[in-house]
């Protein structure tokens, strides 16, 4: 993963000033520059994009409480027909701005509002983007401006000791629509996973914690895909989805995550809405 | 104003809290009465801290117990007209050395803080004692490194601020503004502490003890065994809404144990300078109790973390100051932790 000069001098500062009872200086502002022309091509090429369309909706708070553990929810409105290909989400100044692309399947659900929300890191005032790729393989895009800062350097972990005693730990639920007849339940999916990105710092060793995060992420829907995922480390620690999907007969999502580390973890969910 | 300059140590119970301004009103008269009451106590004479209230100092500090000082910060968030003074601070004076007991929130209170202590007394600071990781305990260590002290706090706190330090250090420099940030600096401690460490401090020994997660995962308290007088840092918040930024459960669970403790009083990290167990645990059980009820039925409900933001913890309003500031954070991370239940 990518890991610009500027960050990493200063992680490897930061580790020499632990080590020899240090005077930290602060960090100096950052050059603004809007990095999203060159995000852009590099990820969708010379396609257009339509912007705030009414498509897609980002839902994003304007300063993040916490900015290691910023919740986004996107929602493609009911008025919005038919299957959708794809959604990415880019947190244009992150170290690694791609956060998370989505590719549906036929278990996404075609009607109904559906929508995919996660919590994400980010490390500085930024734009945040959700771009859905329609049926048509027309691009949509919703924008938001985030006021967070540090989020990537940040140790969530409140309690670091206890994150990866019960690494894996999955817990996946489902939830029936109110309406019997609506088409689209809900799906949970939690794992307790570091998620590091390489940029933490290990106080025992003056380094940085070395990356390991979930790399992709299949969910089925009784046997069917709901949406393959590939993510990188902008997702918070202790990974969190929840998303809707299209109503089947049983209901039972099946999920596979496997992280940089080329471990796989698997669950299956509880009987619907325990 | 008398029982406090002549040291009948009357520990200021759940007292309002006085100005700086009241500091500097000490006739001429009550300083004489003072130094005349210490003269004729010659069993205090170990301890020449009894002055209590240094005449001229810009930072108030009172004396709860003999030879033990403490700073009321105020209930507000950093900003350039406090400098970063919104903590309680102590110190605790023995025959031969000083232990200072968290710094306020930036160099320059710091040595505000340092110039009380050096109204006091001029015995050397030895020990400088951090509770735990928060900018408004440690951002003022820098104001003592000429003393050359041990700067002593719980083995996990160095990982706590120095994975926190830049991002701590942007925001206090945006909310106290460059005149009161500057000087600010990182000090980590040089005395990791891991279970009990004992202080001899001559004539009287501080018991230092790390306490499992709870307000953060390198909370550390400190009890005077000349005083019975137990630090709780910000264990323990009074009137200034609990922050949480460790583990709710464990706090709970640490609250339990915390009130069967006997002593003869015990000094908020927020909240008047001292106050009586189990009673000043009371409020701050009943706040964390109620979000970690509200936030484990929007669990049940299948209710999402920004829903939680949204609704929960609200009944607890108007018991606390700076409530709106951090009730959404502290749902937060109740709900982060709850979650996994």
């Amino acid at each position: 993963m990518p890991v610009r000069a500027h960050r990493l001098g200063l992680i490897l500062g930061l580790a020499a000033l632990v080590a020899s009872l240090p005077v930290l200086a602060p960090r100096g502002a950052q050059a603004e520059e809007d990095v999203w022309p060159a995000l852009k091509q590099a990820n969708f090429g010379d396609r257009s994009i339509a912007a705030e369309d009414g498509m897609v909706v980002l839902d994003a708070p304007t300063t993040a409480e916490d900015a290691a553990i910023v919740p986004l929810t996107v929602r493609v409105p009911p008025d919005v027909k038919g299957p959708l290909k794809s959604l990415t989400l880019i947190i244009d100044k992150n170290p690694s701005p791609v956060v998370a692309t989505l590719t549906f399947g036929p278990a996404a659900g075609a009607g109904g509002e559906r929508s995919f929300a996660t919590r994400v890191r980010i490390d500085m005032f930024s734009h945040v983007r959700a771009i859905l790729e329609t049926e048509d393989g027309k691009l949509h895009m919703a924008t938001r401006f985030v006021q967070a800062a540090g989020g990537c350097a940040a140790m969530q972990a409140k309690d670091p000791d206890t994150e990866n005693a019960d690494l894996g730990k999955m817990i996946v639920k489902t939830f029936p629509p109110a309406l019997s007849t609506a088409p689209l339940f809900e799906g949970l999916v939690m794992i307790k996973h570091p998620n590091s990105n390489g940029m933490q710092l290990d106080i025992n060793t003056g380094g940085t914690i070395p990356a390991r995060f979930v790399k992709e992420m299949i969910v089925k829907r009784d046997g069917d895909l709901v949406f393959r995922m590939e993510s990188t480390f902008s997702i918070s620690s202790n990974p969190n989805f929840r998303f809707t999907f299209g109503r089947g007969a049983d209901n039972e999502l099946d999920v596979a995550i496997t992280d940089t580390d080329g471990t796989v973890f698997t669950g299956k969910s509880q009987p619907s809405g325990s | 104003m008398w029982h406090r300059i002549e040291c009948s140590f009357q520990p200021d119970i759940d007292a309002e809290p006085h100005r700086a301004t009241d500091r500097l009103l000490l006739s001429r008269q009550g300083f004489l009465r003072a130094a005349l009451a210490f003269a004729a106590a010659p069993l205090l004479k170990a301890i020449p801290a009894c002055f209590a209230t240094p005449v001229g100092a810009s930072l108030a500090v009172d004396e709860i117990g003999p030879g033990v000082f403490v700073h009321q910060g105020r209930y507000e968030v950093q900003s350039p007209e406090n400098r970063g003074d919104m903590a309680n601070a102590g110190f605790i004076v023995g025959t031969d050395a000083v232990a200072v007991i968290d710094t306020l929130g930036s160099t320059q209170v710091g040595r505000d803080l340092r110039d009380a202590i050096r109204t006091v007394t001029s015995k050397p600071i030895r020990y400088v004692i951090n509770t735990h990781m928060h900018p408004d305990h440690v951002f003022g260590n820098a104001a003592f490194k000429e003393d050359s002290p041990a700067f002593v706090a719980n083995h996990k706190l160095a990982r706590g601020l120095g994975s926190r330090a830049e991002r701590y250090l942007a925001i206090n420099k945006q909310m106290l503004g460059p005149e009161a940030f500057e000087g600010i600096e990182i000090v980590f401690p040089t005395v990791p502490v891991d279970g009990t460490l004992s202080l001899d401090l001559g004539g009287r020994t501080l018991l230092l003890e790390t306490q499992r997660t709870a307000h953060t995962d390198n909370d550390l308290t400190v009890t005077d065994s000349a005083t019975n007088t137990l630090f709780l840092g910000d264990l323990l918040f009074s009137v200034h809404v609990p922050t949480l930024d460790g583990s709710i459960k464990g706090w709970l669970a640490l609250i339990d144990d915390l009130k069967q403790r006997k002593v003869a009083r015990v000094v908020p990290g927020h909240g008047p300078r001292a106050m009586q167990l189990p009673g000043a645990l009371e409020p701050e059980q009943r706040y964390l109790a109620t979000i970690a009820a509200d936030v484990r039925k929007l669990i049940k409900e299948g209710k999402t973390i920004e829903d939680a933001a949204k609704t929960a913890g609200f009944e607890e309003r108007d018991a606390w100051k700076l409530f709106d500031q951090y009730r959404v954070r502290n749902v937060t991370a109740a709900f982060a932790e709850l979650e996994w239940e």
